[in-house]
Order: C-alpha cells, then structure tokens, then sequence
C-alpha cells in the first residue's frame, strides 16, 4: 500500500470518528432537504424566480462549504498547532501528504453528501435529477475546487485549530448572505446580486442550479470559480507552514 | 568513531541568539545528554541534527551526512521524539505504530514494538485517552519504529509523576541496549545522573562543560561530607589528624567530617579501631546539580570580569 492510500485509510477513520465533522457533512444537507421538502420549498416559486432546484443545491452547496471553510481547515491548523506535522517531517514522509490526504477525504465527504442529496431530491421529494448532468459536474467540481482552495487559505492563515474554525465561520455566513440562502431568486436585494454571480458560494449555487435545469452554467459565474481557485490556491501553497 | 559530530553551531532567530556557539561529540551506542536550564538552547540544538533547522555557521555530521542536505537519507536513520508534539486525538495506538511503520523502508515490528514498551494493551486506546506516560512511551515507539541508528529524545519525561519517570528511564536504558545511540535533552538533574554516559552542559548557548555525570561532579567538588554520632565519646584529634580528613566539627552530640578520597573507609576503620560505632551515618556528596551551579556561575563571573 502507498504511503498516501495507507495515511488517507487513518485519516478517513478520523474524519468519521470525529462527530462534529460527520454531521456536519451528512446530516446538515439531509436535514435541510427533509425540513425544507416537507414545507414545500422544493417546488420552486416562478413568481419569485426561485428555481425548484433550489434546495437540492443549497443543501449540496452547504455541505461542501462546511466541509471546505470549517472542517478541512479546522483539521489542518490543529495538525500544525500540535506539531503533528512538525513530527511527520522528521520521518521519510512529506507532511504534504496529510495535507493531501485531508483533500481527498473531504472530497470524498463532499462527493457522498451531494450523492445523498441527489437520492433524496430524487427519490423522496419528487424533483427529479439535474437535466444537464455533464454542465451539473463541471459545477460541482469547480464549486468545489474554488470552496476547498479557500478552505487551504483559512488553514495557511489560521494559527490555531480555534482561530481556523473562528475564520472559517466568519467566511461561511456572508458566503451564505451572498449565496441567496436566506433571500433566494429575486428575493435577493438587487444591489447583492452582482456579488451572487461572482461570489463562490453564489456563483456555484447559480451554476449547479442552471445545470439543474437544464441549461450550461453562466460563464460570469464558471470563470469566477475558477480565478478563486487558482488565487486562493497559489496563495495558500505560498503562506503555508507546516510548523 | 564518533556518530554525530557538531562544531561551532551557531543558530539565531532574529535578533535572539538561541545556540552561540555549541561543539560536541557523540559515540557510537552512547546515552548522551543534553543537559541546561530552559532557554540554553538544548532543543534548537538537537533539531539542527535532526534537520528541522538549518544552522546559520557551523557544521553537523550525522552518520556521515549533512542534516540539511542529506535530509532524506537522515530521516530513515534518525529516530525523533520531539518536545509538545501530539497525533491527532482519535488515532489509536497501533494505528499510529502501524502509521509510521510505513513510512520507513525497514521498519520494526509493530507487535513486538508494543509488546517491548507495555503498549499491547492499550493498542485500540485513542490518544486523547493515554496519560502521560502513555504518550510518551507511544512517543518512543513512533521513535523507534523505522529501527534508527540514532534517537533523539526531547524532554521526555517533563510533565510525568515520578513512577513514569522511572518507568521511562528503564526503557531508554533498554532501547540503548538495543544499539541504538541516543541524544537525551533534559534540564532535569537526576535524570541526566541516572542515564546518561557523558554530557554536554549548556548555558546561554554555550557548552559549559563536557564529561560524565562523575567526571562533572569531580571538577566542582572533591570534598564529601560524613555525619554521624558516635556511639561513645571520641577525641576529635583521632579523626582530624587522619590524612584525608581536612576538618571535624561537632553539631550536638554529631561529628561532621569533611574530606576526600576514601574518606568514609578512613573514618568508619579508624572509628572501629577505638570501638566506636558510628550511628545515624550519612554521606553527603556533590550532585550533579552543585556541579552545574559551581560551572555555569563560574563561567558567568569569568565573562563579568
């Protein structure tokens, strides 16, 4: 077994043994799926422009960035807080690959809770599948790259476990305000939506939710994501210590 | 020949000079301590071994390698347990050996590992469950477990009750009889007397002294000092005219005698030969940390004046 599978096995372990990351990454978008559902917001409002693939990719869209602004970074800062990563370079194995391994099991988190709200839209709420499939993956994957490379940011910058989780909520709220959560559609004061387009959490909701649809993401919103992820990324890669 | 040679180390961090200029020797299968108050510059010292820091002047072998820029080769051969370093709470204990049993080409095994450091039974404990002497002896394995030529130890018993304290000096002296050459840093005293063949004293990022733990106590302090009663009255003069007695004073019904070399097989022979028992004996000789304090406050007058 490689040393990257063998450490991502143990971290994998980790990640579920920890409640607080386990919940937050599963039970946070099916809760939000069954509350919402169940009082109808998963029909959609054409009045208000809000689309019925609204709740699916808000709860898909939460659980990514949950794991990307709070758990990843919260993980990575405690590791170099308590010297695990200091104890790690002293052996034949690059702290990198925690870094890595860290990546990939949150990835993999993201992957299962956006699976299990795809199920439940499907399967329970009756609002079917994304009609473009190939536009909605494309999303889900910049969406995620753009949310993960600003979660490596938060733990390049964070000195602590705590201050990394205090960051991450710091960046999690307005990341939400922006997204439209509370004010979907036109519901969204008209001087925030410029930031919905380009915002992160906004611009993939958007996308995720045109793919949805049926249509192809915005390109405003797609090169968004992009340029987050390679600003955010290079950064984070520049600033990080592993001690 | 020697496995880890160190000359002329000096390291800063910004204005603050944390070694100044530190040299020493370590033998091959040697305990060899690193012993100062906090602050001497013991650690940064060691982590320039183990290739965390690279020096600013200086050099450092390490089996024939450059911390720096052998570091790949070094970190199979070097084992390190490092000062306030933790896994993540959740890990197990033989998920952890098991871990960085990996990570080496030829690594120990695990079983026997945790067998060897009285870890079998808590192998699916979690870390954040282990007390200290747990972590610790945890710490040891994870240091071992590439089978290194060299460990280096931090600090390792700070912070543990005085039973794990012994425990753990038990398994150093173990580990050494498996081989393997171990750096100890320590500012504890007794710790260094107990384990340690030689020692490099450091102060102010400097060695002070370098010698074994006796060999140390010898240069400050040739005297001893026997107390006892005697079990019926004795002229003074008896004792204060033998030949390695230099003084006898009384306190109450004790005799005090102070002298060098074989003072306690003088003293107690000539007091049989005038059938007087010596009661309540006690010897008191200089410890190691008399001979830090008479060493590092000498070495500060000598920079005063």
């Amino acid at each position: 077994m490689s040393t990257l599978t063998k450490i991502t096995t143990v971290e994998s372990k980790l990640f579920l043994r920890d409640t607080t990351s386990a919940v937050m990454a599963f039970a946070l978008p099916v809760g939000l799926m069954v509350v919402f559902g169940s009082i109808g917001l998963g029909e959609g409002d054409t009045e208000q422009n809000i689309s019925g693939a609204f709740l699916p990719v808000m709860a898909l869209a939460l659980s990514v960035a949950i794991l990307a602004f709070s758990v990843l970074p919260t993980v990575l800062a405690t590791y170099r807080e308590k010297g695990i990563l200091r104890r790690l370079s002293t052996t034949p194995v690059h702290p990198g690959n925690v870094l890595a391994a860290q990546l990939l099991v949150n990835l993999a988190a993201s992957v299962v809770a956006a699976v299990a709200v795809l199920v439940l839209a499907a399967a329970a709420f009756d609002l079917g599948v994304p009609d473009n499939g190939v536009g909605f993956l494309i999303a889900f994957v910049l969406t995620a790259s753009a949310l993960f490379a600003i979660g490596l940011l938060v733990a390049a910058l964070a000195p602590t476990g705590k201050a990394a989780t205090s960051l991450g909520m710091l960046l999690f709220f307005p990341s939400m305000f922006f997204a439209g959560v509370w004010t979907p559609g036109d519901l969204m004061p008209s001087w925030a939506r410029p930031v919905r387009d380009v915002s992160p959490l906004g611009a993939g909701m958007e996308a995720l939710q045109k793919s949805w649809d049926g249509g192809w993401p915005d390109a405003t919103n797609l090169v968004a994501l992009v340029v987050v992820a390679a600003i955010a990324g290079t950064v984070a890669a520049k600033v990080f210590r592993w001690e | 020949m020697p496995v880890i040679e160190v000359t002329n180390l000096h390291k800063r961090y910004g204005t603050t000079v944390a070694v100044d200029d530190v040299s020493f020797t370590v033998e091959e299968g040697e305990i060899f301590g690193i012993l100062g108050p906090n602050g001497a510059g013991k650690t940064t010292t060691v982590e320039c071994i183990e290739g965390l820091r690279r020096p600013d002047s200086g050099t450092v072998t390490v089996l024939g390698l450059d911390p720096t820029s052998d570091r790949g080769q070094l970190r199979q051969v070097v084992g390190a347990q490092l000062q306030e370093s933790e896994l993540p709470e959740n890990i197990t204990v033989a998920e952890a050996i098991d871990l960085y049993a990996s990570f080496y080409p030829n690594p120990a095994d695990p079983a026997e590992l945790m067998a060897e450091l009285g870890l079998t039974e808590k192998r699916d404990t979690r870390f954040e469950k282990l007390s200290g002497g747990q972590k610790q002896r945890l710490s040891i394995a994870l240091a071992l477990v590439g089978n290194p030529k060299i460990a280096v130890l931090d600090e390792l018993t700070t912070g543990l009750d005085p039973q794990a304290r012994r425990d753990t000096w038990q398994l150093v002296e173990k580990v050494r009889a498996r081989g393997v050459t171990i750096v100890l840093v320590t500012h504890f005293m007794d710790e260094a007397e107990r384990l340690c063949d030689r020692l490099a004293l450091i102060d102010g990022g400097r060695v002070v002294a370098i010698d074994s733990p006796a060999g140390l106590i010898g240069r400050v302090a040739s005297e001893q000092t026997l107390r006892f009663r005697p079990s019926s009255p004795l002229d003074e003069s008896v004792l204060a005219t033998l030949p390695d007695v230099t003084d006898v004073t009384r306190d109450g019904a004790h005799y005090i005698v102070t002298g060098t070399g074989n003072l306690p097989y003088t003293v107690v022979t000539t007091l049989a030969a005038h059938d007087v028992v010596a009661a309540e004996l006690r010897m008191d000789q200089a410890s190691l940390e008399d001979a830090f304090v008479a060493l590092t406050g000498r070495a500060l007058d000598v920079e005063a004046a």
